[in-house]
């Protein structure tokens, strides 16, 4: 019998009380597990954040944004002295459209509205288009096209006074010139169908329509519509996950400025910062190089620092609670084989007294050790793949809902005023609340894999110290009873 | 050849000083059958661990084969009691959840025998204490206490020792199995020139032996005519 056998035999020797230290071994390595597993799916979370969105821009022409304010309108050239910027990687224009349905425009001059349908701003050109809006105006549409779109018959729509009935009104459709394959707001697009729009730097008769639109105006990829006179067909759908978004089109900003008929005009600039940590001075050093009388630099998902920094702390948190439970599977380890070895003092002494070597002696104790840890590590495995998620979502959801009270008050309002550019931020944390939701924790092999080789270290240690006492026990101490 | 001189050892008990080993010497050449009888506490089984390198003198020497234990370090006095001692214990120290021939190989297995060569050698010392084969396989806490005493025999002459120590050998056997004992010890003493000194209370064992010691209050006189040693004995 080997000393590996052996060891496997002494195990099993107590099969009462190897059913309770695998038992409380398998909560601890579970644990263990569970938060190396969400400390891993946070540590990627918070990676791809800051790799995004964290780090990005937004430049508008000074006193204007979106499709508000006034101002001048940005160029190709603040594109460039924006892109020369230090800790700048990168800038992506966009140019915004305002699209009316060529059929509703003619309608509502037919009866007298005159007006430009929402809010007007220098910023956003209007063009028609065969779509159709796929957001009905509802309350609020019909509210801001009353106090601001309209003229002469403006109060038609409220009062009902006039005899002749004004047609509905429907809200205008967003087209977005753009440079690379993201939204408005710097995140790649989602797309659901179709490809990209392949060249972005050239004009292209292609557009990206978000999935509620497409479904609205019956259109599906290789389908065609209008905008002005030309004639473009759908090369992809995406989803932006919210209504606002998905009533929305992209196109190359080529194609959007040739369509504007202002070939080097820009309604916005996404400017992407090359880490977190410079994003402040990236900020400060752009509104100097673009002139704060020209341009408005903001930071439209400045909240998502404290989204970061809320995942930071669930990072922080699940490695420190990771390493208390790989310390507890240690010290469970230690007072085991401390209490093994002094109750085997007798059987040691006899093991000496027949020759043999204190290391073989203690290799028997290490061994028998990790067999307990094996089996253990076994049921954690399991115990952590069931409640890793849960565990995961448990210290996030706590963690946000702490940052959200903390970031409540200064919260942007969604919609065209508080995003900086259509696609609503809303709620205290904008998109950051929805990025914290989308963490995964997936125990992947290689993460209990990692883990529980962990956890065999901390058992190897853990047994060394019995293991050592036993080279202690002088074998005629605990044979002098005979 | 042992040699045996001036061994003392005592122990501290409150402020008073015990010499369970007072002043010992003597030789027992190789291949003597020899036995140490006396009264319970006389420190017979203390002079059996002093020889056996299981526990250090507070003075004096054992020597063997010209090797002083004294002098030897920790790791030497492993080999050496792996290699030249073979321990019969009065309450058999076996392993209890190893099996009977898992209990034998175990000294051949500190001794770096092959697996299956440890395995043929351990059924065969186990066939020659008379365990009976179909026991040979079971777990130590399911044999009776004779068949334990046999088996802790059978693991004491695993490596084939030069100096077997056996504490009250034949204690726990019926009369038929301790003649059967007695008659294989003084085989081994005669056929395999084995030293075996037995510490015993069994006259009748004592009486077989070569050469018998009376150990009285740490104090060692020899009974027999020196008939096959030529140790002197003092005490």
């Amino acid at each position: 019998m080997s000393v590996l056998a052996r060891s496997v035999g002494n195990a099993f020797r107590n099969k009462v009380r190897t059913a309770a230290v695998v038992a409380v071994l398998a909560v601890a390595i579970g644990l263990a597990l569970a938060m190396l597993v969400a400390n891993q799916a946070v540590t990627g979370k918070v990676a791809e954040l800051n790799a995004s969105v964290g780090t990005v821009l937004t430049v508008n022409p000074a006193g204007g944004q979106g499709f508000e304010g006034g101002g001048e309108p940005l160029t190709s050239a603040q594109a460039a002295t924006a892109a020369a910027v230090p800790n700048v990687s990168s800038v992506v224009g966009t140019k915004a459209l305002r699209l009316r349905n060529a059929a509703d425009m003619a309608a509502e001059a037919a009866s007298g509205r005159t007006g430009q349908g929402g809010p007007g701003g220098q910023s956003a050109t209007s063009v028609t288009t065969s779509l159709t809006a796929a957001v009905d105006a509802g309350t609020l549409g019909n509210r801001n096209q009353a106090s601001t779109g309209a003229s002469g018959s403006s109060t038609a729509g409220t009062t009902g006074s006039t005899a002749q009935a004004a047609p509905a009104f429907s809200l205008p459709i967003t087209a977005t010139g753009i440079g690379a394959e993201m939204d408005s707001t710097g995140k790649a697009l989602q797309l659901t169908q179709g490809t990209g729009l392949g060249n972005y730097t050239a004009a292209s008769t292609g557009a990206l329509l978000g999935t509620t639109l497409a479904t609205k105006n019956g259109l599906s990829v290789g389908s065609t519509f209008t905008i002005g006179d030309k004639t473009f067909t759908v090369q992809g759908l995406f989803d932006a996950g919210t209504a606002f978004g998905n009533n929305a089109l992209y196109v190359t900003l080529p194609t959007a400025q040739t369509l504007a008929a202002l070939p080097d005009e820009l309604s916005t600039m996404i400017v992407t910062v090359n880490s977190m940590e410079n994003v402040d001075a990236a900020k400060t050093a752009l509104q100097t190089a673009l002139g704060s009388d020209k341009a408005d630099v903001t930071q439209g998902q400045r909240n998502l620092e404290t989204a970061v920094s809320s995942l930071d702390s669930v990072k922080n948190i699940s490695f420190i609670a990771f390493v208390a439970a790989l310390g507890t599977a240690g010290l469970i380890i230690l007072l085991i084989m401390v209490m093994l070895v002094r109750e085997r003092r007798r059987e040691i002494g006899v093991l000496k007294a027949i020759g043999a070597p204190n290391r073989t002696i203690g290799l028997q104790f290490v061994l028998e050790a990790l067999v307990l840890v094996a089996m253990g590590s076994v049921v954690g495995a399991a115990v952590a793949s069931l409640a890793s998620g849960g565990i995961a979502s448990a210290l996030i959801s706590s963690s946000s809902s702490t940052s959200a009270a903390a970031t409540g008050q200064r919260g942007g309002a969604g919609g065209f005023p508080g995003g900086g550019f259509p696609g609503g931020a809303g709620g205290p944390l904008g998109g950051a609340s929805q990025l914290l939701t989308s963490v995964t924790a997936s125990a992947s092999p290689g993460v209990i894999a990692a883990g529980i080789a962990a956890v065999f270290g901390v058992a190897i240690i853990g047994a060394l110290v019995p293991a050592l006492l036993t080279a202690r026990i002088r074998p005629i101490e605990v044979l002098r009873g005979e | 050849m042992i040699e045996v001189k001036n061994l003392v050892r005592t122990f501290k008990s409150g402020d008073r000083t015990i010499k369970p080993v007072n002043d010992v010497s003597f030789e027992l050449e190789q291949g003597t059958l020899a036995s140490i009888v006396g009264k319970s506490g006389s420190g017979k089984s203390t002079l059996l661990s002093l020889l056996g390198a299981l526990d250090k003198p507070t003075s004096g020497d054992v020597v063997v084969n010209g090797v002083s234990l004294a002098s030897m370090p920790d790791g030497k006095l492993t080999n050496y009691r792996r290699r030249d001692i073979g321990f019969v214990f009065q309450q058999f120290n076996l392993i209890p959840n190893l099996s009977a021939v898992d209990n034998v190989m175990l000294p051949m297995e500190f001794a770096g025998v092959r697996k299956a060569a440890r395995a043929e050698r351990a059924r065969q010392l186990l066939e020659q204490v008379q365990l009976d084969p179909d026991k040979h396989g079971r777990r130590i806490n399911r044999l009776s206490g004779g068949e334990q005493q046999r088996v802790a025999i059978a693991r004491a002459l695993a490596n084939e020792p030069k100096l077997i120590l056996a504490d009250e050998p034949t204690g726990n056997l019926d009369e038929q199995t301790g003649e059967h004992i007695i008659e294989l010890l003084s085989t081994l003493s005669r056929d395999h020139n084995t030293t075996i000194l037995v510490v015993t209370h069994d006259r009748a064992l004592a009486n077989k032996t070569d050469r018998r010691f009376r150990l009285q209050q740490g104090r060692l006189t020899e009974e027999t005519a020196r008939t096959r040693a030529t140790a002197a004995l003092t005490g």
